[in-house]
């Protein structure tokens, strides 16, 4: 995925396609194969930014791993743990088909979540939005998005030293909630500043025209059969 | 023939008083013109009004003239006079929309539908009349506030515009990146308006100024005139903010030392290595440097943000904070209630505070309806109310008027005078300070000693 290796278009259908195929199979080993398949690509961004990517990514499954077992009941499988039964929520007990099911769902969601992650690490936006035939302003609408993730991330450490910086102390989720709605005007803020620059540079006039940029290589042509495959693949024999 | 003028322009945004005032004004082909004046005195929306932003964007009541090459900027709109006018706003941050340099430099030229074989070559020319042709594949997420801000005026440049509008743009850059810029505009041959708190900088450069107040237009005069004007009328514009600064009187107590510390980001080198820096009771102390040499990370291991990854930080008392850039970090619904959150919502201390930074005015307004400079103000005044022992302040003076960074520099003498120390982090020389400390990349990896460099 590294610039040269392939385009950004063709490789966001592949980053895609193991998404979709991750989702659509059912045998774990397949599962945990694309997961880590997309971890090793997601390691090649640099380190101070993809640690937030790989957190999210991670502790989401790692969540459903936890407590899917307890929110959904099985009859089959062995019996590895029988506790009380909550109102609402039924017996709470652990069995074997239950984990097995947790462990599936939750790298089904860290698969996606990696598959995410890749994207917004390690594409070229800029062409794939030059890369858009139609809808170039949903294309930049996105792109823009993708990059709002670390722009909010530095908000939101520079919102709570700006709060610690004058000796209030922030401790646990309910001390840093506090800063949820500052950090959402802050965005919008810059969402604004950043609309008036773009009409100021003449986004929206009739007429614009693109930069030339390379061609597809022969690879880029190869991978987009090979993301339909992939995802065929996925949903009738893995 | 004129390039532009505004005929008795009187602009208000909506809901709120005219912030533009009866202005009338004629810029001629290659012009270089200054344009100075208080913070929030209304040269934002000056600059607006001749970019056609104001009114079509802001909205709001609109009264007067403004043409532009010839377009009457209320029939056309900012994304018609792009090419012809080109603006480089004040935060590079809040206007890079693309993801490589080459590709950002290249967006307007594509709005503008340059034929495509002409794009990549006026691209180069653009960034290497800034000295940025070396970040043409280069992540703009990963470039410092100097070098984006070349590319944002390489952005405008590209463009080949006739009028270009330069609102603030070297107040986040050190004074090697701010000089590097303003060459680079003095090289152009457009008719030029540059929106500056430098006020020296600005004036060197233009063969013209104009003075804004209240929304208006006080002063529009050739270069000498307005030293002149200056020098009679606002005397804190011609010379530099230098309070005289005298040696702390007390005996000095420390109450910040740092012991051989060492400090790198997660997954990076190390920003500092083996530094040692003592503060006293009622002593202030600079920390100066280029842009990435290392003075924020000091000042957030100063102040108890940042933990080092070895040595000692040893602190007495509180310790207060100012990031860089404070005004974006408002949390509360209005200027009182943010300055009040750290003394407990102790009002009438906090509206103390706050008539003290000249803002008793704003107390029922909310932050972010204040301009940059204000807010700036109006953080710093967050941070003063609680009164720490030790006072740790980040680029205080950036989007200060030199009346407001006099003031600044006054208050920070009481303040030590009155028994806190302070450290700042600062490009600004004009700022007093008992001590000043140097960092550059050769100091910060080696031992820093307190007394480096003495004033």
């Amino acid at each position: 995925m590294s610039p040269g290796f392939l385009s950004p278009a063709p490789a966001a259908a592949l980053l895609a396609a193991a998404g979709t195929t991750a989702l659509l199979a059912d045998r774990l080993w397949a599962i945990a194969a694309i997961a880590v398949a997309l971890l090793a690509i997601c390691l090649r961004a640099p380190a101070e930014r993809r640690w937030i990517y790989l957190f999210g990514a991670l502790s989401t499954g790692l969540g459903v791993l936890v407590f899917s077992p307890f929110l959904w009941s099985s009859p089959e499988g062995r019996l590895l743990w029988e506790g009380p039964t909550i109102p609402v929520l039924g017996p709470l007990d652990v069995t074997t088909v239950e984990l097995y099911e947790a462990a599936l769902n939750a790298l089904r969601l860290s698969a996606l979540a990696l598959a995410f992650s890749a994207y917004a690490l390690l594409l070229d936006h800029d062409r794939l939005v030059a890369a858009a035939g139609f809808a170039r302003r949903s294309a930049l609408a996105v792109a823009l998005a993708t990059r709002l993730v670390p722009s909010l991330e530095r908000d939101a450490a520079g919102l709570a030293d700006a709060v610690r910086g004058r000796g209030i102390r922030l401790e646990g989720a309910r001390g840093y909630a506090t800063l949820l709605s500052p950090l959402v005007a802050g965005s919008l803020e810059r969402a604004s500043s950043l609309a008036e620059a773009m009409e100021a540079r003449g986004f929206g006039r009739s007429g614009s025209t693109r930069a030339p940029r390379p061609g597809w290589t022969r690879r880029d042509q190869l991978a987009l059969p090979l993301a339909a495959a992939l995802v065929v693949m996925g949903a009738l024999w893995l | 023939m004129a390039l532009a003028c505004l005929e008795r322009l009187t602009y208000a945004y909506p809901g709120a008083p005219p912030a533009l005032q009866d202005v009338t004004l004629t810029l001629a082909p290659g012009e270089v013109v200054a344009l100075l004046g208080p913070s929030g005195s209304g040269k934002s929306t000056l600059l607006r009004a001749l970019s056609g932003l104001v009114p079509h964007f802001h909205g709001g009541r609109f009264a007067g003239r403004a043409v532009v090459a010839g377009l009457d900027t209320r029939r056309a709109r900012p994304a018609e006079l792009a090419g012809t006018v080109a603006t480089v706003f004040q935060d590079p941050e809040d206007q890079v929309v693309m993801t490589i340099v080459a590709n950002e430099v290249a967006f307007g030229l594509e709005n503008l539908g340059t034929p495509p074989a002409e794009i990549w070559p006026r691209v180069e020319r653009a960034l290497a009349s800034v000295d940025a042709l070396h970040l043409w594949g280069r992540k703009t997420v990963e470039l410092s506030g100097g070098e984006l801000q070349r590319v944002c005026l390489a952005s405008a440049l590209a463009l080949e515009p006739r009028l270009l509008l330069l609102d603030e743009p070297t107040s986040q850059l050190d004074p090697d990146a701010a000089a590097l810029f303003l060459a680079a505009v003095e090289r152009l041959g457009a008719t030029v308006v540059l929106s500056e708190q430098r006020v020296g900088r600005a004036l060197e450069l233009a063969t013209r100024a104009l003075f804004v107040e209240d929304g208006r237009l006080l002063l529009d005069a050739p270069t000498p005139d307005a030293h002149e004007w200056l020098a009679a009328n606002r005397p804190s514009w011609t010379s530099p903010s230098v309070v005289p600064t005298q040696s702390p009187t007390r005996p000095s107590e420390t109450v910040l030392a740092l012991r051989g510390v060492a400090f790198g980001y997660r997954g990076g080198p190390a920003v500092l290595d083996r530094v040692d820096l003592s503060v006293g009771r009622g002593e202030i102390v600079a920390l100066s440097g280029r842009n990435g040499s290392g003075k924020t990370t000091l000042a957030k291991l100063a102040a108890g943000l940042l933990e080092p990854d070895s040595g000692s930080v040893r602190r007495v008392g509180r310790a207060g904070y100012l990031s860089q850039d404070p005004g974006r970090y408002v949390v509360r619904e209005t200027a009182l209630a943010e300055v009040a959150l750290a003394v407990q919502g102790g009002e009438a201390r906090a509206r103390a505070v706050l008539e003290r930074f000249g803002l008793g005015w704003a107390c029922a307004r909310h932050p972010r309806d204040l301009s940059s400079g204000e807010r700036e103000r109006l953080a710093i005044a967050a941070v003063a109310v609680a009164e720490p022992d030790l006072l740790v302040l980040d680029e205080p003076t950036r989007g200060l008027d030199p009346h407001r960074k006099l003031e600044l520099g006054r208050w920070l003498e009481d303040y030590a005078a009155a028994g806190h120390a302070v450290l700042v982090a600062t490009h600004d020389h004009e700022l007093p300070a008992h001590r000043r400390i140097g960092l550059s990349v050769e100091t910060t990896q080696a031992p820093l000693a307190g007394e480096l460099v003495a004033v």
